[in-house]
């Protein structure tokens, strides 16, 4: 029956978790990071994780990004399964799916932001012309066509971050994972962030994870996850209009 | 491409600094110590490379110039019947004992006996015909412009070799040698001053052939005959060789140079190595963050090599610029200094090695850059 199997990649989530544990061991010391944790997200959303510091938000997304093995449980990602990938193919699957943005904003200090956007497309196999185009239209839509020459050292803390919201986004990903993106920056400079992610999954139809500790963020999120001792406490959808009308300066 | 290497490499230059200074006074040492090798043992082996023979007929197992032994006279005859063979002339080698005008006390010498006339082939490329004429002249002899203190003359003074009066008739430059000093003079001078009753012949025949590229196969046509009691030949290019050879391996100056070169490359690839490593560290996050979007880690590796490809590449040319104003500054000093093309390869190899090596220990640092560690 081919036509219910395309019905049900249809509406397979962009990323689904089932059972999954992580324990790290420190010295004698297991310390279960998560527990059986089961989770579905839908493309085109930003989903906010919330919680304290240490409950395993980190944990959470570095598995669920490819990045890290889990101990039991499985992660399907865009329809595969991430622990059947080896090294090689996660590297390439990251390559074509995902983007990420870190607390730390990771910017070569030698590069322009033009070029800090463009060096990951160089692997992807873009035409010159195409990365370049790219790299451009990226940094337009984060409000930064103006200081694209410009290197990390000449730009704010609420720029920079834009550069590497940018680098991610440039790659056009399907999955895009943030990392306490706000918490370096300012009040002023955390709601611009969180309005560009939420407005790349709106425009871009991109499955967007946030992981922040900062509970400004939860009212600009179309789905709040809290998350304690490695397990999701709650699961709900704010009433509230993200505040998507707000012009980015540029 | 975004050229990363190139751009953190000019950006960050100072952090590249200590690397580029260690593989270009790597380079530079081992320059200089092969010029100067080369420069110093060349001079073995003036006496062949500075004359025109190109066939040398002297005692069996000689191992350089310096200690031939008299073969018989009669060999002569026998090599001028050869149809290949132009000419052939005596040269004759004693060890003297100089005593100069001034207060130097004894100084050994090396007394070179050649034929002076004009198409004579001893020193025929070292020794300017003027000078050479002037040989003819009993006990006449020429010395070398850098040993003049040395001998404590000048041009026109009389000393005495082996007890016997000679007179400096002219001053010659390029004739330094190694543990004595070259002193020129015709055959007929070299004779009187030589006081070994024993030494009957001359110490070596040397030939000029009509066709120079058959020096090879004359050489060993002459060396069959038995008939004049023992000798061998050598092309004048063997001779050399052997000549240089026995100098840089019998006298440990060839392990010398081994020994320093693998010194300088320890020490070269410790530095530069480190200085990568620090710099790889300094950047870990951002590769981390590259390999989080995919890049994949033998792309990074290769940013790491090309870094250490620069590193070697300048730091080589600045010891290539400073290089060769030294040696230029030596040169101008009367200090032998000679660099070969197989010297100079030697020397970009050695620097590019310790380059590429450093570059894969740095490589390894990239093992810290795992994404993983930057979701925290
Ligand atoms: N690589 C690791 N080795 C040992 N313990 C770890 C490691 N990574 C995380 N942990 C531990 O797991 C727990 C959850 O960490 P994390 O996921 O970073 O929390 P959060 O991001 O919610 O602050 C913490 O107690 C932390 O110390
Ligand atoms: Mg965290």
């Amino acid at each position: 029956m081919p036509t219910a199997t395309a019905a049900a990649q249809i509406h397979a989530p962009a990323l689904l978790a089932e059972g999954i544990s992580k324990a790290f061991m420190s010295g004698d010391q297991r310390t279960q990071v998560l527990d059986g944790l089961t989770l579905s997200l839908d493309a085109g959303e930003l989903t906010l994780i919330s919680g304290p510091s240490g409950c395993g938000k980190s944990t959470l997304l570095a598995i669920l990004s490819g990045l890290q093995k889990v101990d039991s449980g499985r992660v399907q990602a865009l329809g595969s399964e991430l622990g059947q990938l080896d090294l090689r193919a996660l590297e390439r699957f990251r390559l074509q799916h995902t983007g990420f943005v870190f607390q730390g904003f990771n910017l070569f200090p030698a590069l322009s932001a033009f070029e800090q956007v463009e060096l990951p497309l160089n692997h992807m196999g873009l035409s010159r012309n195409e990365a370049r185009r790219r790299a451009q239209q990226s940094l337009e839509e984060v409000g930064l066509a103006h200081r694209m020459r410009l290197r990390p050292s000449e730009l704010s803390g609420g720029e920079k971050q834009r550069v590497a919201i940018a680098r991610a986004l440039a790659k056009e990903p399907e999955l895009l994972f943030a990392d306490e993106p706000t918490s370096a920056l300012d009040a002023a400079n955390g709601q611009m962030i969180i309005d560009i992610l939420h407005r790349i999954a709106r425009t871009h139809g991109t499955t967007v994870l946030c992981v922040s500790h900062d509970p400004r963020l939860v009212v600009h999120a179309d789905r709040v996850l809290a998350m304690e001792d490695g397990r999701i406490l709650s699961d709900r959808r704010p009433a509230a209009p993200a505040a998507s009308d707000q012009e980015i300066p540029s | 491409m975004v050229a990363l290497a190139r751009k953190t490499l000019i950006y960050e230059w100072r952090r590249f600094l200590p690397a580029m200074l260690a593989v270009g006074f790597a380079g530079l040492l081992q320059l200089l110590q092969i010029a100067l090798v080369l420069g110093i043992f060349g001079s073995t082996s003036l006496y062949i490379t500075g004359s025109s023979a190109d066939i040398w007929i002297g005692y069996p197992g000689t191992q350089s110039v310096g200690s031939g032994r008299t073969i018989d006279a009669d060999v002569e005859s026998h090599v001028l019947m050869d149809p290949a063979v132009q000419r052939v002339e005596p040269y004759i080698w004693v060890d003297g004992d100089w005593r100069g005008p001034a207060e130097t006390g004894g100084v050994s010498v090396f007394v070179s006996g050649i034929d002076p006339s004009a198409d004579g082939l001893m020193f025929s490329k070292a020794l300017p015909a003027d000078l050479r004429a002037r040989l003819a002249e009993p006990d006449a002899v020429v010395v070398d412009r850098s040993v003049l203190d040395q001998l404590g003359v000048s041009i026109g003074e009389t000393a005495t070799i082996n007890g016997h009066q000679v007179r400096v008739v002219g001053i010659s430059s390029g004739l330094r040698a190694l543990g004595g000093v070259n002193v020129l003079c015709s055959l007929d001078t070299a004779r009187r001053l030589d006081d070994d009753p024993a030494d009957a012949g001359p110490t070596y025949l040397v030939a000029k052939l009509r066709d120079p590229g058959q020096a090879d196969a004359v050489a060993a046509r002459l060396r069959g005959d038995t008939a004049f009691g023992p000798y061998t030949t050598w092309s004048a290019k063997d001779f050399a060789k052997i000549s240089v050879r026995y100098w840089l391996f019998d006298t440990g100056a060839g392990a010398g140079v081994l020994f320093l070169a693998g010194i300088v490359f320890l020490v070269g690839a410790v530095i530069t190595s480190q200085t990568l490593i620090a710099a790889v560290n300094g950047s870990v996050r951002e590769y981390a963050t590259l390999n989080a979007l995919g890049v994949g880690v033998g792309a990074l590796r290769k940013v790491v090599l090309e870094q250490a490809f620069w590193v070697g590449a300048l730091g080589l040319l600045g010891a290539g610029l400073l290089g060769l104003v030294l040696m230029l500054l030596a040169r101008s000093q009367d200090v032998p200094v000679v660099l070969t093309v197989p010297a100079a390869v030697a020397c970009i190899l050695l620097v590019m090695g310790l380059a590429a090596v450093s570059g894969l220990a740095a490589m390894r640092a990239l093992r810290r850059a795992d994404p993983a560690t930057l979701l925290r």
